[in-house]
């Protein structure tokens, strides 16, 4: 228990700012938990491990929380994981039921949110032992899987495999590092751009750029528009909020949770997955599935239950393996690398402590989240109403500082912020699909590493297939991966062409 | 024939150019996926953009506050590096710059320009750069330009 001792009261009071902040974040449509911690990262620079840790998984809550505040009262998903809680959460605020549905989606979002952080204690542990076993080809090939993945579940199968193969070879730029085995020559680059990306470009300022600034540039396209309306946020004309309406929810609220952390696992799939997937799930197995959508409880519940359910799903991979469950844990990678901490299979085992202060955060997190949103709901709400005008500016400020800061002053980070706003801006418009992008940005380089090392090792190809019972697996997962995406894309085909 | 066979199996990655060997396999694959979508969508997209079916820009873009915010973000980078080289050490590049940049980029996404509006910009493009230059880089030590 030596981890109590650095649970300072620093510790906690930086867990709830985060979750405040995270809220007021979610609650802001176009603004995501993602946004939120890539924001709010350069505060953690001067913080210890523990301290920095608990703002961000703070931020992290609070964020996937805070969306469904604007789903609820102005009918727009504050983060894309609250889509399903339009669905009826509007349709109750428009009856005057504001305040039932956002105390029923906050209770809702506190049984999804500590349902996953158990998970996360009990099952991280026990898949990084068993990923400890790995050599460089399993390794290899859980890259290979985890890319095949989310490739396979975005819009276009093929568009999403050449944007994570895309995001894989962004992250090659840059010399071929020494340290990993490699010879220290530059590729994929003119020569001028030499002292710029001898270490290719940073993950942050990336990662900043494709969710940050592409956002203004899209809103700023758009008009930057207001999109809240005062005389929306009426909340408590209708039935008030009882405990009782989760009498026969128990078995969605467990099976929703179970959904959001599952998928929370799937490398990059994201939270408007997890959502949909429990939202339809518990539509196929209500007594009333034609009231579904015109304000019932049991939707609201499926969908934040499932989304905050992804918070703890998404760290299972990231700290067990390695490789970031969604956006938000990429960005939090990210911060790990700034505190010298390597994630993967022998983080648990190394920063036990570490270990124990996130599920704590965590866990600690939710309640604030909770307590927060429960009491001051009121409140919260009217943050819907900041004017963008105010908020955007502020926003790009804040990115700067992130970038700048990342590796202690390097002009070249903030215009690297620039480059990938545009980019992720146009990304958008021609179909390249950003989260297969990052990912394989992310997981580029080791994936580059485990390849090359494997076929150094063994001197043939078919090391990769024949390596292990557990490569075997792994290809048996690839396989399965892209035919089931394939019947799902064929069957979404016939149903659309049916409703047509 | 089974030597062949095994000779293709057999892989020696030259050390002085091993760092191509992963990008070459890259990209190689993006270039047969980028020729099969180009391929399989040419047509439809040439169609689409010809019947006006596919707009680059949203439908009523805003090219007038996209064009200047594409231009105002980079003069701020420019602006922080170049007050900041001019005024070192002190974070003056990132203060001196945000100040008006968050004051045009406020002004140009503000709709109405009443008088309480302008008021509420103002004082906000005075108070977050500072609180942010103040709390991050003399509290927290954060690097600034």
């Amino acid at each position: 228990m030596e981890f109590l001792e650095l649970l300072s009261p620093a510790f906690f009071l930086l867990a709830a700012a985060g979750a405040i902040i995270g809220i007021v974040f979610g609650a802001i449509p176009g603004m995501t938990a993602t946004m939120a911690v890539a924001v709010c990262l350069p505060l953690t620079y001067t913080l210890g491990l523990q301290e920095g840790l608990a703002l961000l998984l703070g931020l992290y809550v609070g964020g996937i929380s805070g969306g469904l505040v604007p789903a609820i009262l102005l009918n727009i998903p504050g983060t894309p994981s609250s889509i399903t809680t339009t669905f009826d959460g509007y349709p109750m605020a428009q009856r005057g039921e504001a305040e039932r549905a956002l105390k029923i989606c906050i209770v809702a979002s506190l049984v999804g949110g500590i349902f996953s952080a158990l998970v996360l204690f009990f099952f991280a542990p026990v898949l990084a032992d068993f990923a400890i076993k790995f050599s460089y080809v399993e390794k290899f090939l859980m890259i290979f899987f985890a890319l095949t993945v989310i490739a396979s579940l975005s819009k276009n199968i093929v568009m999403g495999v050449f944007s994570g193969l895309l995001g894989v070879l962004l992250s090659l730029i840059g010399s071929y590092d020494v340290s990993d085995g490699g010879n220290g020559e530059y590729r994929l680059m003119l020569p001028f751009m030499e002292p710029y990306l001898a270490f290719g470009f940073s993950l942050l300022p990336v990662l900043i750029g494709l969710f940050g600034i592409s956002t203004i540039i899209e809103e700023a396209e758009k008009g930057a528009k207001e999109s809240s309306q005062e005389d929306k946020v009426n909340l408590t004309k209708g039935k008030p909020f009882r405990f009782s309406v989760f009498k026969g929810q128990v078995g969605n609220l467990l099976r929703s949770s179970s959904i959001g952390t599952f998928i929370g696992m799937l490398p990059g799939i994201g939270g408007s997955a997890a959502s949909i997937l429990a939202y339809t799930q518990q539509k196929n197995l209500s007594k009333q599935p034609h009231k579904m959508g015109t304000g019932e409880p049991e939707g609201l519940v499926a969908s934040e239950s499932a989304n905050n359910g992804l918070t703890g799903g998404a760290l299972i991979p990231l700290l067990s393996l390695g490789i970031p469950g969604d956006s938000t844990t990429a960005v939090l990678i990210g911060a790990f690398t700034l505190q010298g901490l390597q994630v993967g299979p022998l983080f648990i085992g190394e920063n036990i402590d570490t270990w124990y202060s996130m599920i704590t955060a965590l866990m600690f997190a939710n309640v604030v989240m909770f307590v927060v949103m429960f009491y001051a709901i009121r409140y919260i709400a009217k943050v819907v109403l900041i004017p963008k005008f105010i908020l955007y500016p502020i926003i790009v400020m804040m990115c700067t500082v992130g970038a700048y800061a990342i590796n202690y002053g390097i002009m070249f980070d903030v215009w690297t912020l620039f480059i990938f706003g545009v980019a992720g801006w146009i990304f958008t418009k021609i179909g390249i699909e950003v989260a297969p992008l990052v990912i394989g940005f992310i997981l580029g380089g080791s994936a580059e590493v485990y390849f090359v090392k494997s076929l150094e090792s063994y001197g043939e190809y078919t090391v990769l297939f024949t390596k292990s019972p557990i490569a075997m697996v792994l290809w048996g997962l690839i396989v399965l991966s892209i035919v089931v995406s394939f019947m799902i894309h064929k069957k979404s085909k016939q149903h659309s062409g049916e409703s047509k | 024939m089974f030597d062949w066979f095994i000779s293709l199996n057999s892989v020696t990655i030259d050390f002085d150019t091993s760092h191509q060997f992963f990008p070459r396999i890259i990209m190689t694959l993006l270039l047969v996926l980028g020729s099969l979508i180009l391929l399989a969508n040419i047509r439809p997209v040439w169609r689409a953009i010809r019947s006006g079916r596919y707009q680059f820009f949203v439908r009523n873009a805003d090219f007038f506050r996209l064009l200047v915010t594409l231009v105002l973000i980079p003069v701020y980078f420019w602006s922080m590096d170049a007050i900041g080289e001019v005024l070192p050490n002190m974070g003056l590049g990132f203060l001196l710059a945000s100040i008006p940049f968050v004051f045009l980029m406020s002004m140009l996404y503000c709709h109405e320009r009443t008088r309480r509006n302008i008021t509420i910009i103002t004082a906000n493009a005075v108070i977050a750069p500072t609180v942010v230059w103040g709390v991050l880089y003399h509290l927290f030590l954060v690097s600034m330009p």
